[in-house]
């Protein structure tokens, strides 16, 4: 394994490391992982680099980098919305590791935003043949996400703490927040959450196209992490089907949002590896027969809908 | 607003072939500045994550104000070369020489001064007691007592899993106890134990900042040792929020106020 810094995007404005196999080893498929959230391309908890290291040792080439603005890499000045530019660079990604290593498809890997990112490069980049999408955040409104946060407390912690009951029961705690947790619970159970928003419906639409194309998506979730429900929620009936059926695969680990403890750490490598290889054997037999399309964003065209 | 780079900062490898740590060299747009280099001592672990983002802007502001910099990763963190478990007090002192050595050769300059939060603050002095040649050194919240250290950390970790499903726990749970996902070995659990900021026998620098942000008692005695060993000490007090400690929310700060104050302190006497 050999591990290197690079820097590319235009004008080399982003930094990385692409960690390679073994002389000789290398495989066909790259991978790429994408920031999650704002902490710089080493993950938390070091995770992106135990990840690339594990799966450079079964020879795929990783390129781990900051999108413009996080880690090492530049601050953009076109003011380009960060949903846009994270996908412009995670094609940029690709097109450096094709340019300078010769690979032709890849495996986007992004936890929490950085999966939102993969998922949407995975749409627009035919790439992409695969996407392992960590704590997908299906409904990122960030107020609704703020008291689905707190609702998730006060049930799974607060709910058992004695020194939280303490506080409640000695004016301590602030009544409003948990007023309003509890409000919005109630509307989201009964109302909100049975109803499919537009996104949910993109999302739904999103992965029956990828999966027609052949693309292989995972959802890797943390079982004590509140996006699991929202996942669920916003995939709907056509998540259940897709896994139901072996055509999407959503791996469930018994852990917290950012894998937080050692033993979570090496389930979720495993999980990675697991993926990648099933992900990378089927697009590399593709590849060999010839079956890739040239891009998707033509193959979505056809068929009248906008990509943007 | 965060500072726009007018040079690219430059991320590379150097070391050995079987210690390879990651650096990102940052050039002075402006030539004709001080005639020193700046070398940032990070933290570790977790504290390493949260603070990269102010690090870095630290190392902007630095380089605006003439500096060539580097910041860089110790063995075992980070983007460098080895394992979690692999780092240990003497190697990641070793590291800084090495650091040194590198800033040294790609800035062009023998005078060197360095920046350390944490940890990192902790390792430069003792690095610098043994080469005795660092200009002028910054300890921002340095760690003091390495045993109170350890004890802070175990505290955050228990108070940390109140907020997550209790994790199971490797196997070769002896070989080493597990902060906030990041393994503690054994013996760097030891050598944290030793640890004692005040027992530091040679001259660390021949001028030394304690930044503080969180309360004077971490820092007790600290003062009067440096004096000892023929330090001109100052000590700074501005309060800013222990950026090295995980949010409710996940973001990562930026102390814009304590940046400032550094840059000044080392542009000052440099």
């Amino acid at each position: 394994m050999k591990e290197e810094a690079v820097q590319f995007g235009t004008p080399g404005s982003l930094v990385g490391i692409v960690t390679s196999p073994t002389l000789g080893d290398e495989r066909k498929t790259g991978v790429v992982l994408l920031n999650p959230g704002i902490v710089h391309r080493v993950g938390p908890g070091r995770i992106y680099v135990k990840i690339a290291r594990a799966l450079a040792a079964q020879g795929f080439s990783v390129l781990r980098f900051d999108f413009s603005g996080i880690g090492d890499s530049l601050v953009r000045l076109d003011n380009r919305p960060f949903e846009e530019s994270s996908v412009d660079e995670a094609c940029a990604a690709m097109t450096f590791l094709q340019g300078t290593r010769g690979i032709k498809s890849f495996i986007l890997v992004g936890g929490c935003s950085g999966a939102v990112a993969s998922l949407e490069t995975t749409w627009v980049d035919s790439r992409s043949r695969a996407a392992i999408l960590i704590n997908f955040p299906a409904r990122a409104d960030e107020a609704q996400t703020s008291y689905r946060h707190d609702r998730h407390y006060y049930w799974k912690h607060a709910l058992l703490s004695l020194t939280s009951w303490r506080k409640l029961l000695t004016g301590q705690s602030n009544y409003q927040k948990i007023s309003e947790a509890l409000t919005q619970g109630f509307k989201h159970k009964f109302i909100d959450g049975k109803i499919a928003s537009g996104s949910d419906q993109r999302l739904r639409a999103m992965m029956r196209e990828l999966v027609d194309q052949g693309v292989h998506l995972t959802f890797i979730c943390s079982k004590g992490d509140p996006l699991l429900k929202d996942l669920r929620e916003a995939g709907g009936g056509d998540l259940r089907w897709l896994c139901a059926h072996g055509k999407v695969a959503c791996d469930v680990i018994p852990s917290d949002h950012t894998f937080s403890s050692l033993y979570d750490q090496e389930r979720l490598v495993d999980a990675i590896l697991k993926r990648a290889n099933i992900a990378a054997l089927s697009s590399e037999q593709q590849a060999d027969a010839g079956g890739i399309s040239s891009t998707r964003v033509e193959v979505v065209l056809q068929q009248g809908q906008s990509v943007r | 607003m965060p500072l726009k780079p007018r040079t690219r900062p430059v991320p590379f490898y150097f070391g050995s072939a079987d210690r390879r740590l990651f650096g990102c060299f940052h050039e002075p747009p402006d030539k004709g500045g001080p005639a020193s280099a700046v070398l940032i001592c990070q933290p570790v672990g977790h504290e390493y994550i949260n603070s990269h983002r102010a690090l870095r802007q630290l190392a902007l502001g630095l380089t605006e104000a003439g500096f060539p910099v580097l910041r860089f990763d110790y063995f075992g963190c980070g983007d460098s070369l080895g394992d979690a478990d692999q780092g240990s007090i003497t190697r990641w002192i070793e590291d800084i020489s090495t650091a040194v050595s590198e800033l040294r050769t790609r800035s062009g300059m023998f005078r060197v001064s360095v920046v350390g939060l944490r940890l990192g603050a902790t390792l430069a002095a003792f690095a610098g007691s043994l080469c005795e040649d660092f200009d002028t050194l910054v300890l921002w919240e340095p760690i003091v007592k390495g045993k109170d250290y350890l004890d802070e950390l175990i505290a955050l970790d228990n108070e940390m899993l109140r907020f997550r499903p209790k994790p199971k726990r490797l196997k070769n749970v002896h070989a080493h106890i597990e902060i906030l996902g990041f393994p503690l070995s054994r013996m760097l659990q030891a050598q944290l134990e030793e640890l004692d900021l005040t027992k530091i026998e040679g001259r660390p620098a021949r001028r030394v900042l304690v930044m503080r942000t969180a309360p004077m008692d971490r820092q007790n005695g600290l003062k009067a040792h440096l004096i000892e060993t023929r330090t001109q000490v100052e000590d700074r007090e501005l309060r800013a929020p222990e950026i090295w400690l995980p949010t409710q929310d996940g973001s990562l700060l930026v102390p814009a106020q304590v940046l400032q104050s550094l840059v000044s302190w080392v542009r000052a006497s440099s």
